[in-house]
């Protein structure tokens, strides 16, 4: 299995994930005691209600769980702030202003340059239909 | 109720408060340490005055300050610091101080008047000085002596380097560090042996090893010595080795040629370091374990002999030099050498009185020279002077005082007591060659010292001014003339104190006040005393002139002749309008004279013959020693240059390096824990 | 129920196969992807104890790991792009200079 440059690496860092494995399927295997007689959830109950109790800290289900509303709320928290790092990283820096990563109508946008930005159109050069090396890859 | 002992540790913290303050706040004084130096050391003075007094008045005194280290198990040391005060040690003290102080005085005129530079670091020297001799003098066990011993060393090394600048003093302090050093060394092995051998240091008391060994002797106590030795050798051995010691630091032979280069050193320091206190503290040292000394007479005969020998020896040193400062140096070495005769011979009080007496008159002398080499813009050739008495009339006079004490002659302080050793080691030398010897070439030592004393007086004071500087000397102020004054008095007047052939002839009783004194006569520290030394000592008297008297009278006209024969051909060869060199007179011996017998170079091939053993010593060290040191660190280097690497920033690297390392934690884990 | 073993074994293969892809892979992007697969052979884990011991506990946990595993892929993909800015490549070895 080649990878996805030319001049690629090798696999043999790969044997030790392989390695892992094979330790890891021995204690599992190996196991001693082995696992005993599984406790499965009551019949007739419902899973998605009890998961929808379990979120919001209501005593309604029949399946014993714990209270994560709070696990719930920071969890929101954190994924708002995963998106906004995620947009803000992908704005550009450029001169001092931070340029929007979009394109505009299909053209590209050159890695770090001006290229086709608002000031172009303010000053309406002749560049805009130019097309550059860069962009994302 | 105070007692003036109460103040004893007073009398050294003084000037060393004067060291500590010279050196930090020196440069702000108004001169520059010189009044504080002063005031400490006369107020030890005073404070050792009242000591001299309270142990006349009957009170002794001996008592441990501090105990810094103490042993366990079955047979403990102790090592402490501690004060003894008896007889002995007051006298000193009141010796020490008064000189100290009057240097200190002198220096006024000697170093401040004549714009030195430096000046607090000089003050702050002779506070440490006089510290640590008078700590020496008090010190009531070996091993406190000879820390303060190596502090004196080093105070000298200091001082004598002072004008560090030119290329002469440094030299001269290294050589007479490393001198006195080498015999230090011996005299350590001996501090170390007393330990070993008696378990206590201590000088005083009924534990203390001159008392534990004579029990040794008679049998009484149980001693250690090295492969069942015979104790009475282990003794001697144990006195030569501390001997080592005595022999460098009061410049007796071989270990003298330290002395006559520490002249580079400034007058006062000369005068009071390498005339009067330092160079007698191996003599005060030997004096003070007399008690262990007189047991073996072995060591004994060493002693005198040494001393004769080094009387005579430097005496004809003496006869050739040039320079003021260079003569009176080898005479300080003939006059120590003079004491150690008289220890030897069993006189203990007449090596002390001499003791007392040179320590002044030799002050007096070198703080003469020193008023003569400010007169002289410090050209200190005899040559060159000539004239002076009449331009510089007190310090003729007092000089003059102490050159006929120095030359011995009746009523002058250096009669009574030179003639004191002689005659002890003239009747004790009836049956012991080695004293015997001593004695005679003490005898033979006294014209020499004489003529040499007055060649020095007339060439320098007498005849026509042969150079401009002498026409018209540099005047000097009361701060010289005032110390030159009172050591002019107590040099003529110092011998009353024990006029024992007086006293013999005369059949006075009474008059030998040291005698008394060191007698315990007024109070002082059971077996510490001068009969009890006699008692136990192992000369018999003999009088060759028939009785006591005769012998006493005999002896001393025979030494005051000899001096005078010497005083009268100086006066016929100097003492004349022009006077001109004589050395050619003394033919082939002319240039030994002149070369110090080549003692110096000897001892330089000597140093030089070590270089092989130095050289692998210093190749082990740099080589093993430091080799091993930077091994260590190079491992540590290298180690971590290599394990650096690890570091290469790639990721995938890390990730590796993770995975593997939790693969082989989980087999460790599954291993000891049993998880299969 | 199926037998725990085997979903231990499902998932620590799961597990491995991500990472060997961390191992191997040089794109930044494939990476990413394999850091997703290494998540969710935990989640199997989580869900499949959750069965075993009966309790939900298991999985509502892996329903949060979800949530912040598509969170920890956003902020990943701003990295990346800012590696790429910096490097010009979004290859994970080109990005060497924090070396000794």
């Amino acid at each position: 299995m080649t990878d996805d440059e030319p001049g690629s690496s090798s696999l043999r860092p790969g044997l030790a994930a392989v390695a892992l494995f094979g330790v890891l399927a021995a204690v599992v295997l190996g196991s001693a005691s082995g696992f005993g007689d599984p406790v499965q959830f009551p019949a007739g109950e419902s899973i998605v209600h009890n998961i929808g109790y379990a979120l919001f800290d209501i005593d309604l289900g029949g399946i014993p769980t714990e209270g994560f509303l709070a696990a719930f709320l920071i969890i929101a928290i954190a994924l708002d702030v995963a998106l906004d790092s995620a947009v803000y990283l992908a704005k550009r820096e450029d001169d001092g202003t931070i340029i929007s990563a979009l394109t505009d109508g299909g053209r590209e946008i050159v890695d770090g340059d001006v290229a086709g930005a608002a000031d172009r159109e303010v000053t309406g050069s002749t560049e805009t239909d130019e097309t550059e090396q860069g962009g994302d890859r | 109720m105070v007692t003036a002992f109460d103040y004893v540790p007073a009398i050294v913290l003084l000037p060393f408060v004067s060291f500590v303050v010279a050196l930090f706040v020196g440069k702000n004084m108004p001169k520059k340490g010189a009044y504080g130096g002063i005031a400490a050391t006369a107020g030890s003075l005073l404070l050792s005055i009242w000591v001299l007094l309270s142990v006349r008045g009957g009170g002794a005194h001996q008592e441990t300050y501090w105990t810094w280290a103490q042993g366990v198990g079955s047979q403990p040391f102790r090592l402490e610091f501690g004060a003894l005060i008896d007889p002995l040690s007051a006298l000193m003290l009141v010796i020490v101080t008064l000189i100290a102080t009057l240097v200190h005085v002198f220096s006024l005129g000697y170093m401040n008047d004549e714009g030195e530079r430096d000046l607090p670091r000089y003050y702050a020297g002779l506070g440490l000085f006089t510290a640590s001799m008078l700590g020496f003098v008090i010190a009531d066990n070996l091993l406190m002596a000879f820390m303060f011993f190596e502090l004196v060393g080093l105070c000298s090394f200091l001082l004598i380097g002072f004008h560090f600048r030119e290329p002469g003093p440094p030299s001269a302090a290294k050589k007479a560090f490393l001198v006195t050093r080498f015999g230090d060394y011996f005299f350590l092995v001996g501090v170390v042996a007393v330990f070993a051998t008696f378990g206590t240091a201590a000088f005083a008391g009924a534990e203390s090893f001159p008392a534990l060994a004579e029990g040794a002797l008679n049998g009484n106590v149980d001693v250690w010595t090295p492969g069942g030795l015979d104790t009475m050798t282990w003794f001697t051995v144990v006195g030569l080795l501390v001997l080592g010691g005595v022999v460098g630091k009061s410049a007796q032979f071989p270990l003298h040629t330290w002395l006559p280069d520490a002249m580079e050193g400034p007058t006062p320091v000369s005068a009071l370091i390498h005339a009067a206190t330092m160079v007698a503290a191996g003599v005060y040292l030997v004096a003070r374990m007399y008690g262990f000394y007189v047991l073996t007479p072995t060591t004994m005969g060493v002693i005198a002999l040494v001393g004769g020998f080094t009387a005579l020896f430097a005496g004809t040193m003496g006869l050739v030099k040039e320079e003021l400062k260079q003569v009176l140096a080898y005479s300080t070495i003939s006059q120590y050498g003079y004491m150690m005769l008289g220890l030897g011979a069993g006189g203990y009080v007449a090596a002390v009185f001499h003791l007392t007496t040179h320590a002044f008159f030799k002050a007096l002398l070198f703080l003469g020279a020193g008023s003569v080499i400010i007169a002289m813009h410090h050209n200190e050739n005899m040559w060159d002077m000539g004239g002076l008495k009449d331009e510089m009339p007190v310090t003729y006079w007092t000089f003059l005082a102490g050159s006929l004490a120095l030359a011995g002659i009746f009523p002058f302080a250096g009669f009574w007591s030179k003639d004191e050793i002689l005659y002890e080691a003239l009747i004790h030398g009836g049956s012991e060659p080695l004293l015997f010897a001593g004695y005679a070439m003490g005898l033979l030592a006294v014209p020499v010292t004489a003529f040499y004393t007055f060649r020095m007086v007339f060439l320098t004071f007498h005849g026509n001014a042969r150079s401009e500087i002498a026409r018209n000397p540099e005047p000097v102020r009361w701060n010289v003339k005032g110390p030159l004054s009172v050591l002019g008095v107590l040099a003529a007047v110092t011998g009353v104190i024990n006029m024992v052939p007086v006293q013999k002839v005369l059949g006075i009783e009474g008059i030998d006040y040291l005698h008394l004194w060191l007698d315990n006569h007024w109070g002082g520290i059971e077996g510490l005393s001068s009969h009890h030394y006699a008692e136990i000592g192992p000369y018999s008297s003999t009088y060759p002139f028939g009785t006591e008297v005769a012998t006493v009278l005999a002896g001393a006209a025979i030494s005051l002749g000899l001096a005078l024969a010497g005083l009268g051909l100086a006066w016929k060869l100097y003492n004349v309008a022009e006077p001109v060199e004589h050395t050619a007179k003394l033919g082939g011996a002319k240039e030994l004279l002149y070369n110090n017998y080549y003692q110096d170079e000897f001892q330089v091939w000597l140093a030089n013959r070590t270089r092989g053993l130095s050289g692998s010593a210093d190749t082990f060290d740099q080589g093993v020693v430091d080799g091993v040191v930077n091994g260590v660190s190079s491992v540590s280097l290298l180690s971590g240059d290599r394990i650096k690497r690890i570091q290469t920033g790639v990721v995938g690297n890390y990730a590796l390096l993770l995975t593997l390392s939790l693969t082989a934690l989980l087999v460790v884990f599954a291993l000891i824990g049993g998880w299969f | 129920m199926v037998p725990p073993e085997y979903y231990l074994l499902l998932s620590s293969g799961l597990f491995c196969i991500g990472l060997f892809g961390i191992l191997t892979r040089r794109n930044a992007l494939y990476f990413l992807m394999s850091v997703e697969l290494m998540l969710n052979a935990a989640n199997i884990n989580l869900v499949a104890f959750s069965l075993y011991w009966g309790n939900l506990t298991g999985q509502t946990f892996a329903l949060f790991a979800i949530a912040l595993a598509a969170a920890e892929v956003a902020v990943g993909i701003g990295i990346i792009l800012a590696l790429y800015r910096n490097f010009g490549d979004v290859d994970v070895m080109a990005a060497a200079t924090m070396r000794w």
